[in-house]
This record gives C-alpha cells, structure tokens and sequence, in this order.
C-alpha cells in the first residue's frame, strides 16, 4: 500500500491538466464545434475520448490510479458535457453481448457523439422493482420484426433522443426475470409519443414514454430473446458506480465552503457557525471515506473484471452526499432560498440552489431506491436471506 | 391541565377544514397561485365574512377577543391545505404590529379594514445582511423636523405585491446590531421613493424587495415608541413562528397520511410497499416526527397565552423541530413515493416546498437550536 502517486501518475496527471487547458474553449468559440472538435483531439491521445471504454474496443486501457486521476481532473476542468446513456450504458452491453454487426453499426456513432441514446427501463408499474416490466414485444409470425406496446417513465432527455435501447417483455409465462428481451429502436418514428413530467425543481430532463405497435426489425435484438434481464443487470452495476459522482462532489464541497464563507456573521462568515461547521465538517469526512471505498472498488475491479454489490454501498453514499451538498446550499442561501424563478434575489449561489436540492431528492431514488440497495448489500455481500421471499 | 379546544374554537376547526376540503384541492392551488395576485380575492372576502380575519383581534379593536391558541386553530387547517391567502401578512405580521404598538388613530383606520379584508398589509423587516437576526437593521429612518425619512433595502417581504400598506423596521437610533433603537413604521406602499421588485417564491406565494429612496413619514406613522420597536418585533415574530409551526404542522399530517395511503396501495415485488418493514418504520418516524412537533407547538401556544415573557425558550424549540422534522417528513414522503414523489403532479411535492420555506423563515433549525441553548 502506498498513497503517493507514482512518478508515471504524476507525469499523466501532468499530461491530463495541459491537455484540458491546451483544449480549454476560447471566448468567442461555438460552444457545439468546440465540443466535437474536443473529442476528436481526446480521441487523438489514444482513447481520451471514451475513458472507460476496454482497449480491444479503443479504450486507453488506464490503471485504477489513471481512472481516479481522470476524474478528479475532470471534475475540476470545464470540459464539453457528455451524457452517459451510450457511452456509459449501452456501449458495455454492446462489446459483451451484442453481435459484431451491432458493435460496428452502434459504437462508432456513440463514440463519435452523434447519436444520443435514452435508456427505457422504468415503467409505471416498475421501478425499484425493473424486472416487473410489462411492455410487451411481439414477434411477426415471419420472425422478422417485433411490435412494441407499453410505456416506460422517467425516461431522461427521452426527448431529445435519437435512439432509446429498451427492456421489453416477450414471454410472461416463467419468473419475471425471464421472458425480458432488449431492443433497440429509433426513437423519431410513429407509433412513438414522449411527454414530459416536471419535476418539483420545475425542469423537464424526465418523460414518460409510450409505444403503440412500434416495430423493430429482430437484428436490433441484443443477445437471446428472453435474456435481457442478465445484459441489463450487469449494465446496472456499472449504472451505480457512475452514479457517485464523489469527483464532482468534492469541488462542489470546496465551493460550498466558498459559499458559506461569503456569507458574513458578525466578525467571521458562516463557516464560523458551529452548528454549520460541523454539517460541513461531517459531510467531508463521509466524502473522504467513501472517496476510498471508490478506489478499492475500482482497484479489485481492475482485479478481477466486474463491478460487484459493493457497487451498491457506493450508489448509496454517494447519492446522499450529493444530496447533503444541496441542502447545505439551501441552508447558506438563509432567507434567500425561498426565492422562486431566474430573477434571482440574494447571493449568487442561491439562485436555483433550492431547485437543485429539491431535483437532488431523486438522487437516492432512481437507478435503484437507497432501500432496494441496502436489500442488495443485505443479499449479496451479507448474505441475509428473508425467511419469506420478498 | 386542558388540551380540550371550546365548542366556539371545534366549530371554527371544522369549519376551516370544510372550506380547505371543498376549495383547496391541487389543481385550483396551482391555477390560483399562477394568475395575479396570487391568491383568491373571493376566498379572501369568505374568510372575512367567516370571521377568520378577526379571531386574533380584540374586542376593543372591533375583532373577537381571541388569542393565539384560535390562530393556531385556523393555521393547522390552512396547512392542510396550503392555504395561499395572506393571513400571516396581514393578520399575524401587519395586524399584529398595530394591534400591539399602533396608536389609537392608526388601530382605527387599520384594524376594521384588516378585519373586513378590504385592506392588504404586510411587514418588512429582513434585509440581505441580516440572514434570520431581526435587530440587525440597517434601513435608516433620520429625524427631519416633524417626520422621519427612510433609507434602505428590505428583503424577501411576503404579499407586498398586494399591500396597500407596509410596516416597515427601521433605525432610529445605535448602530447596526442594538436591540436598542428600532423604530416601526406604517407607510403607504406607493408612496414615493418605494420601489418593489416582485417575485414568486419556492412554495408558490409572492415576495419582494423592497428599496426606500428618501421616503418621507410623519411621527404619527409610529407603531410603537420610538428606538423601542423591538419588544413588539420580537413578539410578532414569536407569533409568526407560532402561526407557522402550525401550518406545518396540518402539512406534516397531510404528508404522513398520504404517505401511509399510498405505500398501501403501490405493489412492487409482489406486495404493497407498506408490507415492507424498512418503509413502515421510516412511517412510523414520519408519524412521531408529526406528534412531537404538535406536542411543542400546544406546549409553546399555551406558554404564550400563559405568559408570553415566559415562552421565548419553547418557541426557539419549537421552531428547530418543525424545522428539522418538516423537512424529515418531506423529504420521506417523497423517497417513499418514489419517483413520482419527485415530480409537480402530487400534492405531496408541494407540501414539501412550503415545509422548506417555513424552514428558512423567521429562521432555520441552526439558528433556534443556537438561539435556544444560548437561553
């Protein structure tokens, strides 16, 4: 064990920091070109562009350290948003299960950023419970295509999206794990209506999503029918870790604290305040510890492949720590964090702090309830069973 | 020992609850709280015509003669509710600085108009340095012959949208932080030298900031002696937190009760959500969260009725626990309902919203919780 970096970590984190700043947007610069052209020159430095993707798929093949030096850096740099749905999510599922056909038709797209994927999992009648699903997929008598009917909710940027990859049910007779087949189909098609839900931070990124006779040829079928349950399942334990974010937590703790100390009481600031103080205090320490949680996770899993159910004490913690940021903010925003709209009352860091903290409730929700993984953590790691099955 | 309400006080409860029940169903709250100005004018009249607008009122003012046990009475079904009329502006902040410092002329020409809901009042006393400490006033009011003129800025000042009239704090005398030296004000709202920026706020109601450029008053504008407006401030505010910390509360019940309703009906893995012991116990501590903070708020009522130099203590308790425990039960509200606890289309939602906002007014859980041990 040894927590210095080595002399090779450093020169990357070196490489990783001039590299950002070398690309940094100039004033002027068209924010979308900037984007683009950024990946192209990521791209350029052996796979900068897709960090996490496996070298045989053109990934850069980073040790553990060189993952976590990334993401600190890049939680730190202004660098072009990136969304997780292709690149993350569906692009794993792709390289293990997918044909040959399917990863040159699909990964070239995600990777050069031109295609934006949405994720159909959730359903109403399914959400802590997935594999309860109910939106059925018919198969023509010829074989050919599928008919999808059903819905899906809290489908994210559903409509923006050009693609969505989909968990649909094609046989209901065996345990609802089974009989789940994934599909991919484009998203701008008939048949297709999206309608936004505004969450209580009053924005629209969610929708549901409904299907009436969809049909999707059987070649955007990954794997077997029947098996999608075990492609996604493995997809949600990678869903998970990303869903830490402990990187940007922790700029977003420094600039919390920057926050809290413009705001003057008496002779100091807030962070004076001892009450405050110590939430601060507390919600560090928690970032520190599970900071290293994240690390040996990642290091076993360069060990031994897969992210496994300690995936789950990371979703957990990380998604209460984002959320103890937010309503810190509230907090340090005093009368100010009533105040509704763009206007904009108050110090700056107020406007849309309560918005953010209300949107933040979702954090331990979605990709799986805090309380679904705990049942996980309870299972898999402790091995508890419930005498009746729940 | 009594915690028996008079048959006068269960006849208004219910008839508050009725009105809340046939007015204030979701889709009606959002439609009112989007037009101008915010809340019913119609409603508004009901109340009056009801006798709402006069419980807290004397006899002698031409009001009921009721104390804050009747507000708390009204304000725990108006929660149930989110009620969007401005009974706390008007009646518990306006109503109540006249009603304790106001001379005879000022009670006279303002009290029986609060009471018929023919007048829109309210008052501004927070500005952007002071965060939740009332005595840290640096709006001026300068002595110039016969009258005072007002400098300054005044922030987050609920229904002054719609307020014919302002209180307004200000200082006469010592500097920034004395308790010493605090004069109120009744000023009209369109007088010159006031300009108000107004602004909806997270729960759905209306607020401003407010700027006072050279605005001349008289002496008889005086609520109060003046340097000596502190005591009836502070006693304002003490009501405010009474009056709050019962509207949080009837939100608090509706929050729990849905909770429970729903769990029972949502299926996931094959049973209902409430068949799951994890989730009827964060219930069953939503449920106690509610009790307790009911508990404090008759504790702290019923001090002040009693005695009110006696209750300051209670009253900063009771606001750390509405504070921390409204936002526990809001926050468990919407984790158990899931995500469609996370979005405008239940109620839920916007019973937390205004359970934050009761948080960050007359000030948050740290801030009691300081002011309670420091006692």
């Amino acid at each position: 064990m040894d927590i210095n970096l080595s002399s090779e970590d450093l020169a990357f984190r070196d490489e990783v920091r001039s590299f950002f700043e070398e690309n940094k947007i100039k004033s002027g610069e068209d924010y979308f070109s900037w984007r683009l052209g950024w990946f192209e020159k990521a791209r350029e430095k052996g796979g900068w562009d897709v960090p996490k993707w496996p070298e045989k798929f053109g990934g850069p093949g980073w040790t553990p350290t060189q993952h976590y030096i990334w993401e600190q850096e890049t939680a730190k740099a202004n660098i072009p948003f990136d969304l997780p749905f292709g690149l993350g999510m569906l692009a794993p599922i792709l390289m293990n299960y997918g044909n040959e056909e399917q990863q040159n038709r699909f990964l070239p797209d995600i990777r050069d950023r031109k295609v934006n994927w949405c994720q159909g999992y959730s359903e109403p009648g399914a959400g802590s419970d997935l594999a309860n699903l109910k939106t059925k997929a018919v198969l023509s008598d010829d074989g050919t295509y599928y008919t999808v009917n059903g819905s899906k909710i809290w489908t994210t940027l559903a409509h923006v999206a050009d693609w969505i990859f989909c968990l649909t049910r094609t046989d209901d007779s065996g345990i609802k794990q089974q009989g789940i087949t994934f599909l991919l189909f484009p998203m701008k098609q008939e048949g297709i209506e999206v309608k936004p839900i505004i969450t209580l931070g009053g924005s629209h990124t969610v929708n549901t999503v409904h299907f009436t006779d969809v049909k999707v040829p059987v070649e955007n079928r990954i794997g077997e029918e029947g098996k999608g349950w075990t492609y996604a399942k493995g997809l949600l334990e990678h869903e998970r870790t990303g869903l830490a974010g402990l990187s940007k937590s922790l700029v977003e703790l420094e600039q919390l604290k920057d926050n809290a100390r413009s705001i003057q009481r008496g002779n100091g600031n807030l962070m004076d305040n001892s009450s405050y103080k110590s939430k601060v205090g507390e919600l560090e320490i928690d970032l520190l510890a599970t900071e290293f949680t994240e690390l040996r996770s990642l290091a076993s899993a360069a060990a031994g492949g897969e992210p496994g159910p300690e995936s789950s004490i990371l979703k957990l913690k990380g998604t209460e720590i984002k959320q103890r940021i937010q309503k810190l903010t509230v907090e340090a925003s005093g009368i100010y964090s009533s105040a509704w709209g763009d206007k904009g009352v108050g110090p700056s860091f107020a406007k849309g702090g309560t918005a953010g903290y209300l949107n933040s409730r979702y954090f331990t929700i979605y990709g799986g309830a805090s309380e679904v993984q705990k049942d996980i953590v309870a299972k898999k790691v402790l091995g508890l069973t419930k005498s009746s099955s729940k | 020992m009594n915690f028996e309400l008079s048959e006068e006080q269960k006849m208004i409860q219910q008839s508050v609850e009725r009105f809340v029940q046939e007015n204030y169903d979701l889709s009606n709250r959002i439609k009112i709280s989007s037009e101008d100005p915010g809340f019913s004018k119609e409603y508004w009249s009901s109340m009056a015509e009801l006798g709402w607008l006069g419980l807290a009122f004397s006899e002698e003012d031409g009001g009921f003669g009721g104390n804050q046990i009747d507000t708390l009475v009204l304000m725990e079904q108006f929660g149930k509710g989110l009620v969007l009329e401005p009974f706390l502006a008007n009646i518990v902040l306006g109503g109540g600085s006249i009603k304790r410092g106001g001379s005879q002329e000022i009670k006279d020409s303002i009290i029986p108009k609060l009471i018929d809901g023919s007048l829109q009042i309210t008052l501004a006393y927070a500005e952007e340095q002071s965060r939740f400490d009332i005595e840290d006033v640096a709006t001026s009011a300068r002595k110039e012959g016969d009258g005072f003129i007002i400098n300054g800025k005044k922030s987050m000042v609920l229904n002054a949208e719609s307020a014919d009239k302002i209180v307004v704090v200000a200082r006469t005398n010592g500097s920034q932080v004395d308790e010493e030296g605090i004069s109120l004000f009744l000023i009209d709202a369109d007088a010159e030298g006031i300009d108000r920026e107004n602004f909806p706020t997270v729960d759905g109601l209306r607020a401003s900031e407010i700027s006072f450029k050279d605005v001349q008053v008289t002496s008889e504008c005086l609520i109060g002696e003046k340097d000596k407006g502190f005591s009836i401030l502070q006693a304002v505010v003490n009501d405010a937190i009474l009056a709050l910390a019962a509207e949080a509360v009837g939100a608090m019940e509706v929050l729990y009760k849905d909770t429970v309703e729903y769990t029972q009906q949502r299926e996931q893995f094959d049973h209902p959500l409430s068949d799951f012991q994890v989730l009827q116990h964060r219930m069953v501590d939503m449920f106690m969260e509610y009790e307790q903070c009911k508990s404090l708020l008759f504790r702290a009522t019923m001090e002040t009725v009693q005695d009110p130099s006696l209750s300051q203590r209670t009253i900063h308790a009771l606001k750390h626990l509405i504070g921390k425990s409204g936002i526990f039960v809001g926050e468990s509200a919407v984790q158990l309902h899931g995500g469609m606890g996370v979005t405008e289309e239940l109620r839920i939602g916007h019973f937390f919203k205004r359970l934050l906002v009761i948080d960050s007014q007359f000030g948050n859980a740290d801030f009691h919780l300081d002011k309670f041990t420091s006692l």
